[in-house]
């Protein structure tokens, strides 16, 4: 580095000063990381995310966006400053802090120290805000989790605590609701009926009168790192720094489809401080695909860590590891790189055209279904008998649809660091949802086996399927097999959008047959699906979207034709809704176009055919996910009420078509606004059948404690958090009894990771197991410490207590006879005095059952029909997710996937320019929803009791996204009459498909 | 017309501009909604002028309100407007800006994005200067229609010396969308932005005219 670029700041930071040698192109945040303040997350680099805010002389600032010298003298406060840090419990936080916590603001927790910051510095300028104040001062942060509601809430809590006013505790609305009542009386207590905007803000969850109350589950209980957090704490994957660590980095291909002739990474190499340059010469060619899935990985294997071919703007050339991240640029400046450019196709229909470019023509991928067209999977399936129910059809309808590339858009990069430990083993701490799936593909790409491999998940700062992905792990681990070095490596944020995955981009052509009286008897899906430069997911996500854009009106005949094609744009992957929200979208339209056409309720006509109770899925096991699926058979269903409830909530029978009436009641009746109000209904899965496993170890520590370890990956789900209460509510403990320690391949059980809608099902059930299987040990322990004798079952006569009849509550074993043993009791007697042992369990859970959460979305939105720009303003969501094992997280992940599913509808598509590069690779471009343009949103839970899964739950992540594409189109066309079907809605698409009416 | 002068050094962040109780309420408004608090600290109104393209909501508000800014070089000090400082690089340093403070005067903004809070894709901003109702000055600046970041509109001849009237108001926006050139990109086609371009010139004058119906 050169020295007269050097200079020396000194920053009052957190009220002390300090004295830093900087670069003078040094950023606040880098100098801020450097210096150990790890609360300051990198995001976008470019002052899109708000991730990186700091409060300099009290203001907020982007401290990616300011020079550190720039700061010199002046005063910088971070999260570290705003309580004793590190915090380790409630009481030792802020109020600003713990009002996060309370409300659940805090998901992923990677944008909440920005949010944090730019509250105080809010609360310290005006202690009384608005919540449009609080809208407008939040909205220079994104969150890609929470949809800003309980993060608004929080800012509002901590404002009145810092008034000195009480607040009431923050959780959830209780209601129970007979099968037969009407809703109406249920929600006039929580609705105001039509509304006048006395609306819960918190979930209202409602139970059938025969569901029992439990003390932990179902409970708002507060998340397990809620704290750590909230402090700022280097959880996260890049919150260490190794004794000697590297910097890597990664050359991208600027071409969308060229050969590399020559490759010289001679002037690279030879840079001081570069530790070594890797390019496809230097790796073995081992075919593999990159989705983290389990084993069999679906096909094709048609990628290697480096190839002599890129296929995509954006694809991997070459790495470099170096001393200083701004070296390892450097060095990738000099490689000198000779491409022969090939022709390129962007477009899935012109992919599969004769005489398309062919974007794997490589000889050694194989199982390809059509290389010469690009179709790298033909499916085929269809069920019942075609002729029978074409015939019975007395009108037949057939629509196109367009769903758009999008992108996760978390706001934590993926990011990663490799090194040797003392042992000699290759330890892998990366931001990824499938670590145990990572360290089992990192084996052939290493040469590495299994044993020599640790792979360790920390804090995740979001992923919603894009770290269900092996994009940096593979490139990382092999810098530091060749440096023998610890090297840290990160996308920066047109990566991201580039290099790293997003949602297929899809074609639907439903045709759909029904009769006179509202029968749907034939559905046929031909589906198109753009897999990009890469088939990863691009098997599993098209046949997930053809099984459920047939099941949820489980069709006497459905049919499903897909091509999965290539094409040279960046790989989409897995996404939150995975295919299944693509044909939701156009299913749930046409549905709505159909009873238009036909002057049909709307609501009556998906009524009579949605799949109810009892029926099975009629594509189950045709299409399972890259493989044959399994039989499955719906045995809860609350989809009637979250219905009858969603009408109820939204007056959608007075709004219905009826908010431009001149009534003088609503607004938008003249002018060029137009209102409208609009539904779907959607169902997802909970977990892969037959696939999905995941484990959980308790074990009982000397103070009544557990240790619960869990393969499963919180992503800033709650996972850890729900996993936790299922197992206290069996062991009759508090949540707070529970230390949870998730996802480290040598520490934790095996879990396959945070996708397919799985962890609460699967690794619920998993930690229900092993908490009664510990729970039946401290029975038997407690029995013996008492002396009393247990029955053995052997024989009528057997004499002894039933071993169920040792009820474990308020943290001890109660016997029938009403004496009692606590667990710190049992626990010091187990380890330390009688029949020494330790009381521990690992259990394991898989299930060859899937089954469907279903929900109601509904909309209303405003249209200017001379721009053709739609305001979402009001969202409710009313599900059925079974047992809700925890309302004020369950919640958030329903607020998380509307703000996704808004961005799906209304604004986010990635788009590129004739040459394949991507226009729009910035968070500000792109558009993610912010604070302030946030609708109201609102979630109301019905209660069923699934028998299949822990205490009765089912899956609530994917579900929520599922239905807000279909519910705003149907809303548009109530307010205007035209009918929108590619997303996103923009205000050009829109204003043109009003002219055409016109 | 009473003309006041509202000044701002250019060292100054644009926050510091919208806590001014006297900023002009169209810079509010455009400062607000548009850009977030921390640019808002971060960017002060010098680095504005550098990057236009990156700020075009408040430079086009700027263009409409009549800014000048002051130019130093060589220790004299040259007023420029601000639509020209932009159309052609000024040597020098900007010192100051200032904005003619119209307290009869009427403005009015329009846009139309993807989202509430998103960056327009196209905009329109009218100031109207009027004397006895009579229009004196129209000055109409559009973003998204124009290879510039903020585009002057000519002045609408049909509006000066008359009364602002819908009519007027149809006919200078007919006008303005026949004389734009926008370009097509993602977010607009370019026939989609010309007739943006009418739509919302239309509605930001249509705002000026509901100010002098409140006048009154």
């Amino acid at each position: 580095m050169n020295s007269n670029r050097m200079k020396r700041i000194t920053l009052a930071i957190n009220g002390e000063e300090q004295t830093l040698e900087v670069h003078a192109g040094d950023t606040l945040l880098d100098v801020l990381r450097a210096a150990s303040y790890t609360s300051v997350k990198y995001g976008c680099g470019t002052g899109d995310c708000g991730a990186c805010t700091v409060l300099v002389d009290g203001n907020p600032v982007h401290s990616c966006q300011m020079r550190a010298v720039d700061a010199d003298g002046h005063r910088v406060f971070t999260v570290e400053g705003l309580a004793p840090f590190p915090a380790r419990k409630m009481a030792d936080l802020h109020p600003i802090q713990r009002a996060f916590v309370e409300t659940g603001a805090i998901q992923c927790g990677y944008c909440t120290p920005a949010q944090m910051l730019t509250a105080k510095a809010l609360l310290d300028r005006n202690p009384d805000p608005s919540r449009a104040q609080i809208e407008e001062a939040l909205s220079g942060v994104l969150c890609r989790c929470t949809g800003y509601l309980k993060i608004v809430q929080a800012v509002e809590r901590a404002a009145a605590v810092m008034r000195g006013e009480e607040v009431a505790p923050f959780g959830h609305i209780e209601a129970t609701l007979a099968k037969d009542a009407s809703p109406a009386d249920l929600l006039g207590q929580y609705y105001a009926l039509p509304g006048d905007g006395r609306r819960p803000r918190v979930p209202l969850v409602v139970s059938p009168p025969e569901m029992e109350s439990l003390d932990v589950v179902g409970q708002s209980e507060l998340k397990v790192d809620g704290v750590k957090l909230a402090a700022g704490a280097p959880a996260f994957t890049d919150d260490v720094k190794m004794e000697g660590m590297l910097y890597g980095a990664l050359l991208t291909s600027p071409h969308a489809h060229a050969r590399i002739l020559r490759i010289d990474a001679t002037k690279a190499r030879a840079l001081q401080g570069v530790h070594a340059v890797l390019t496809h010469e230097d790796i073995p060619r081992v075919k593999h695909a990159s989705g983290g899935q389990s084993y069999p990985q679906p096909p094709p294997f048609d990628q290697v860590c480096l190839d002599n071919k890129v296929r995509h703007v954006g694809d991997r050339v070459a790495v470099a590891a170096a001393e200083t991240p701004r070296l390892a640029e450097r060095a990738l400046r000099l490689i000198d790189v000779e491409y022969e450019v090939l022709p390129h196709v962007l477009d899935a229909e012109e992919a599969r055209a004769a005489g398309a470019p062919v974007v794997h023509d490589e000889p050694d991928t194989e199982g390809i279904y059509n290389r010469e067209h690009n179709i790298v999977h033909h499916i085929e399936a269809d069920e019942g008998d075609a002729d029978e129910q074409w015939s019975r059809a007395d009108v037949v309808f057939e629509r196109a649809y367009c769903t758009s590339q999008q992108q996760q858009a978390h706001i934590e990069p993926h990011v990663c660091i490799t090194y040797w430990d003392e042992d000699g083993r290759l330890v892998v701490r990366s931001s990824t949802q499938v670590p145990f799936h990572i360290r089992r593909m990192l084996v052939p790409l290493t040469g590495l086996s299994d044993r020599d491999i640790r792979v360790i998940k920390p804090r995740i700062g979001g992923g919603f399927g894009n770290k269900q992905e092996m994009l940096l792990e593979d490139l990382c681990a092999h810098l530091t097999i060749a440096t023998g070095r610890p090297v840290r490596m990160e996308y920066n944020r047109q990566q991201e959008f580039t290099s790293s995955r997003s949602r297929h981009p899809t074609v639907q052509r439903y045709r759909i047959g029904v009769t006179e009286d509202m029968e749907v008897v034939a559905t046929e899906l031909d589906l198109l699906g753009d897999t990009g430069a890469y088939g990863t997911h691009g098997l599993t996500v098209n046949m997930v979207a053809g099984q459920k854009g047939l099941t949820l009106y489980n069709t006497p005949y459905s049919s499903f034709i897909c091509d999965v094609v290539y094409t040279n744009k960046p790989s989409p992957g897995a996404f939150r809704g995975y295919g299944a929200m693509q044909c939701f979208f156009g299913l749930e339209t046409m549905m709505s176009e159909i009873a238009d056409a036909m002057g049909w309720d709307v609501v009556e006509f998906k009524r009579k055919n949605w799949i109810k109770k009892g029926e099975s899925l009629i594509m189950a096991k045709a299409l399972g996910e890259g493989r044959e699926g399994f039989e499955q058979t719906i045995h809860s269903n609350g989809l009637e009420e979250c219905v009858r409830i969603g009408v109820e909530a939204t007056d959608w029978y007075a709004k219905r078509g009826r908010l431009n009436e001149d009534s003088g009641q609503q607004p938008g009746a003249s002018g060029p606004v137009r209102r409208g109000i609009g539904m779907a209904v959607a169902a997802h899965g909970s977990g892969i059948a037959g696939l999905d496993m995941g484990a959980a170890t308790l074990k009982l520590n000397d103070d009544g404690s557990f240790n619960l370890l869990i393969g499963a990956t919180d992503i800033g789900t709650g996972s850890d958090t729900i996993l936790a209460q299922i197992a206290a509510e069996e062991l009759g403990v508090p949540l707070s009894d529970m230390i949870v320690y998730s996802s480290d391949t040598d520490f934790t059980p095996f879990d396959k990771g945070a996708y397919a809608s799985s962890t609460t099902y699967i690794s619920g059930g998993a930690a229900r197991k092993a908490a009664r299987e510990v729970a039946d040990q401290i029975r038997r322990h407690a029995a013996t410490m008492l002396g009393v004798k247990l029955q053995d079952g052997e024989g009528a006569a057997d004499e002894g207590v039933v071993l169920g009849d040792l009820r474990l509550r308020d943290r001890a074993v109660w016997f029938p006879d009403g004496r009692s043993v606590t667990l710190e009791q049992v626990a010091l007697s187990s380890l330390h005095q009688q029949e020494q042992h330790q009381i521990m369990a690992t259990a394991s859970n898989m299930s060859y059952d899937s089954p469907p959460p279903f929900g109601a979305q509904f909309a209303e939105v405003a249209v200017d029909v001379e721009t053709g720009q739609v305001t979402v303003e009001r969202v409710l969501m009313v599900a059925d997710i079974g047992r809700v094992i925890n309302p004020v997280t369950a919640s958030g992940q329903v607020e998380g996937g509307i703000a996704q599913g808004l961005g799906f509808a209304m604004c986010e598509e990635m788009v590129y320019d004739e040459d394949g590069h991507l226009v729009n690779p910035r968070l500000g471009p792109y558009h993610v929803y912010k604070a302030d343009e946030m609708p109201e949103i609102e979630t109301i839970f019905v209660q069923t009791d699934e028998p299949t899964g822990p205490y009765g739950a089912k899956s609530v992540a994917e579900l929520s996204i599922d239905g807000i594409a279909p519910a705003i189109a149907d809303a548009i066309h109530d307010a205007t009459g035209v009918w929108l079907r590619e997303v996103p809605f923009t205000p050009e698409r829109v204003w043109r498909a009003l002219r055409e009416v016109d | 017309m009473k003309e006041l002068t509202w000044r701002v050094s250019t060292d100054a962040s644009l926050q510091a501009v919208l806590d001014d109780p006297a900023c002009p309420p169209l810079l509010s408004q455009v400062l607000a909604s548009i850009h977030s608090w921390q640019i808002r600290n971060e960017t002060t109104v010098g680095r504005t002028l550098q990057a236009s393209r990156l700020m075009r909501q408040w430079v086009a508000a700027l263009v409409a309100l009549g800014a000048v800014v002051t130019v130093e070089r060589d220790g004299e000090a040259v007023d420029t407007a601000l639509d020209e400082f932009l159309r052609r690089w000024v040597k020098g340093t900007v010192t100051t800006l200032a904005i003619p403070h119209q307290s009869d005067g009427w403005w009015g903004e329009a846009h139309v994005a993807r989202t509430p809070s998103d960056d327009p894709i196209v905009s329109a901003f009218a100031v109207v200067r009027a004397s006895n109702g009579v229009v004196e000055d129209a000055r109409i600046v559009l973003t998204g229609v124009s290879a510039d970041p903020a585009w002057l509109a000519p002045s609408p001849p049909d509006l000066l010396g008359q009364a602002l009237d819908t009519g007027r108001i149809q006919r200078a926006a007919s006008a303005i969308e026949n004389e734009v050139q926008p370009e097509g990109d993602y977010l607009g086609s370019e026939e989609y932005r010309r007739a943006m371009a009418g739509v919302l010139t239309r509605r930001a004058l249509e705002a000026c005219l509901a100010q002098e119906v409140g006048d009154e």
